[in-house]
């Protein structure tokens, strides 16, 4: 993927930018809103990576003016700010995903493949698949190899977010934001047990799990 | 050099006043002299007016009787009391009686003509006085000429009495002015030199001050009601972000601390070949973690501390997020074979920040599931107070919080001693303290349902929220 950082703190932008080439993608800089701009500008990006606060140009005055142009590449908000009040300023000038800082470098990959990935589903899908898995969001059934799975409403919105992002790390903290809503972290990983019973439901009595955890991220849902 | 002014004068009500004084002075003054103007003139009209009625009796007499009755009237006339001035001439201006010498009017043509001029007067003690007259003279038809003329002493008395009344009045009204305008001022500029104190002791770093508020319910006590209010709201909120400052710094420390130590020895034993690289640095990533999270908890409490309210607050129904809340934690719960319910009063609004009540109610969750053995049980309520309060509470059957410690809990990084061993920062109640305070509710520490057995007595924690 190619990844535009702009982000005014250079070591920051700099450990980001060599951990996310490490990972395989390609990383682009800007060291001020005007410079991201300029850069956001000439390039096509598949997600920006912007910090909220910089110097001649802030995060949400950069992002407002590419939506105002018409860019819609998916931008992750950077943070030290984390109020609710911050995140829904940043959501509301067009960023897509909202970081707060200091986060851990899983979180931030996991969010960005997350975000790569939304820009793909432009048409309105009623039936998802993954592998053997399959889920008809009308019907509101879930089968795997042909055999009905009977889930929960929240298991069920657990697997769709898992399914849309299948092949992607997940981690905890997105699955609180995503599809509980949450934006805060509960002390005990109560995701963890939920994971375990929707793992329970389609994965046992198979002969192959699909649903991973990723040791250090979170979860992945794989084929 | 420039001289400075006593400061009342340059204070903005005696400018004010000064302001008004001047134009009160010059409308007094106006007024005034258009009471003279017309005051004055109606005495020069009066005697005029007086001495042609005398001309004109004069005439009558003449008329009738002859100048030798003129004669006699005029001996008879000098003797009243207020006696006119009379000359009496021939026709070529001889004298022929009268109380004054000679006429004041010079150039008789034969038409009646006016004249002022002066008459000396001996007073009784032998000075001589100069009065203004005013007089007429006229011919009468057998060529005589008469002159009639009055002392206009009386008149230019009364006249001068008025504008002295006059300028007293207006000297009074300017004196009066300034004196209310020093009384006003004076007045004023106790109130807002007892203010520019205030601000001026606060702009030097002093705490604590605050402007004197008179009880009068007028403007300045609304201005000195509103600097303190300001006041208070600066210093709580000073004291919220120092706090903070004090207490991330605190709150840190020792996790900070414990990485360090954890990461030095980790590095030992991986250089002395006895530890797993991998391993080491798996365990300090987790504690990295855990000090974020702890750094995150702390910083949420500072916020809402400093804040001292909640942010956009919205009305919603409580069993709604209770449930919510219990959905997440249920299953949680029996995975740990605790016996989880809830009980949830329907119809009920609370006013507050969703989230973070969502928070809180985790927390105190969190807390009770990390407390409470296996075979224990959890119970979510949710009620409305007798008082109108709601009340969340959250009551497990695990070892609960001896009495004394029950405050002391709720104070940032508190856990107790024999619960050192389990994981978590101890930063769950303090936050959800912090929340409570930020809605203006509370935080209530009390027993459980008792000692059964192995377990108990238990905790029930409830999180009041006023009245919506």
């Amino acid at each position: 993927m190619r990844i535009l950082i702009v982000e005014d703190d250079l070591e920051a932008a700099e450990a980001m930018a060599r951990g996310l080439t490490e990972v395989g993608h390609e990383c682009a800089r800007g060291a001020d809103g005007e410079e991201g701009l300029a850069a956001a500008r000439a390039g096509e990006f598949d997600v920006m990576i912007v910090d909220r606060m910089m110097p001649r140009m802030n995060g949400v005055q950069l992002v407002e003016t590419l939506r105002r142009e018409g860019d819609r590449t998916p931008v992750l908000f950077l943070s030290a700010l984390g109020e609710v009040g911050d995140r829904v300023d940043g959501l509301q000038a067009g960023a897509d995903d909202y970081l707060v800082k200091p986060y851990a470098f899983a979180e931030l990959i996991a969010r960005i493949e997350a975000l790569a990935r939304r820009r793909d589903t432009g048409s309105v899908q009623t039936l998802l698949k993954v592998g053997e898995l399959e889920m008809d969001l009308i019907a509101r059934t879930v089968h795997r190899q042909g055999k009905e799975i009977d889930l929960q409403p929240r298991e069920f919105q657990l697997l769709e977010f898992m399914m849309r992002h299948a092949g992607q790390s997940v981690t905890r903290t997105m699955l609180l934001e995503k599809v509980w809503h949450y934006h805060f972290d509960p002390q005990t990983n109560v995701i963890d047990v939920h994971i375990s019973r929707l793992r329970s439901k389609i994965d046992k009595g198979f002969d192959r799990p699909m649903l991973q955890t990723v040791r250090g991220a979170g979860y992945r849902l794989d084929a | 050099m420039a001289v400075r002014l006593p400061r009342i004068f340059r204070t903005t009500p005696f400018r004010l006043t000064l302001l008004f004084v001047m134009l009160f002075a010059s409308a007094a003054f106006a007024f005034l002299a258009y009471i003279y103007v017309a005051t004055a003139g109606e005495a020069t009209r009066r005697t005029e007016r007086e001495i042609v009625r005398e001309m004109r009796s004069l005439v009558d007499v003449y008329d009738r009787a002859g100048v030798d009755a003129v004669n006699q009237s005029l001996i008879e006339r000098a003797a009243s009391e207020k006696p006119f001035l009379y000359l009496l001439l021939t026709k070529d201006g001889r004298r022929i009686s009268g109380s004054i010498e000679e006429s004041p009017v010079e150039n008789f043509t034969g038409a009646p003509a006016w004249a002022t001029f002066q008459v000396t007067d001996e007073t009784p003690d032998g000075r001589e006085v100069k009065h203004p007259a005013r007089g007429m003279q006229q011919q009468l038809h057998g060529g005589e000429i008469l002159f009639v003329g009055a002392d206009a002493g009386e008149d230019e008395a009364y006249v001068a009495r008025v504008s002295r009344a006059l300028w007293a009045s207006v000297a009074l009204v300017v004196l009066l002015g300034l004196g209310g305008g020093l009384l006003v001022s004076r007045n004023v500029s106790r109130t807002m030199v007892n203010l520019i104190e205030v601000v001026e002791r606060v702009r030097n770093g002093e705490q604590g001050v605050r402007a004197r508020v008179r009880g009068a319910k007028d403007e300045f006590d609304e201005l000195a009601q509103g600097v303190n209010e300001m006041l208070d709201r600066l210093e709580r909120s000073m004291a919220g972000h120092k706090h903070a400052g004090d207490a991330i710094a605190h709150d840190l420390r020792s996790p900070l601390t414990r990485l360090r130590a954890r990461l030095e020895t980790a590095y030992l034993d991986v250089e002395s070949g006895k530890g797993d690289p991998t391993q080491a640095l798996a365990q300090a990533l987790e504690d990295t973690d855990g000090v974020l999270k702890t750094f995150g908890a702390v910083l949420s409490i500072a916020r809402l501390q400093a804040a001292g309210a909640a942010p956009d607050p919205v009305l919603f129904d409580p069993a709604d997020l209770a449930a919510d809340i219990a959905e997440l934690y249920e299953p949680f719960c029996e995975e740990k074979d605790i016996d989880f319910s809830a009980e949830l009063a329907k119809d009920l609004t609370v006013r507050g920040n969703r989230e973070f009540l969502a928070q809180a109610l985790a927390n105190i969750l969190d807390n009770a599931v990390k407390y409470t053995p296996a075979g224990g049980a959890i119970m979510l309520r949710v009620r409305r107070r007798s008082s109108g309060e709601v009340e969340f509470s959250v009551t497990d059957t695990g070892p609960g919080v001896p009495e004394e410690d029950r405050e002391r809990v709720i104070q940032r990084f508190v856990r107790l001693e024999n619960s050192r061993n389990e994981p978590g920062a101890g930063l769950g109640l303090s936050l959800v303290g912090a929340v409570a305070e930020a809605h203006g509710g509370r935080l209530e520490l009390s027993e459980g349902p008792g000692k059964v057995g192995e377990m108990g007595p238990g905790l029930r924690v409830a999180f009041i929220l006023p009245r919506a």
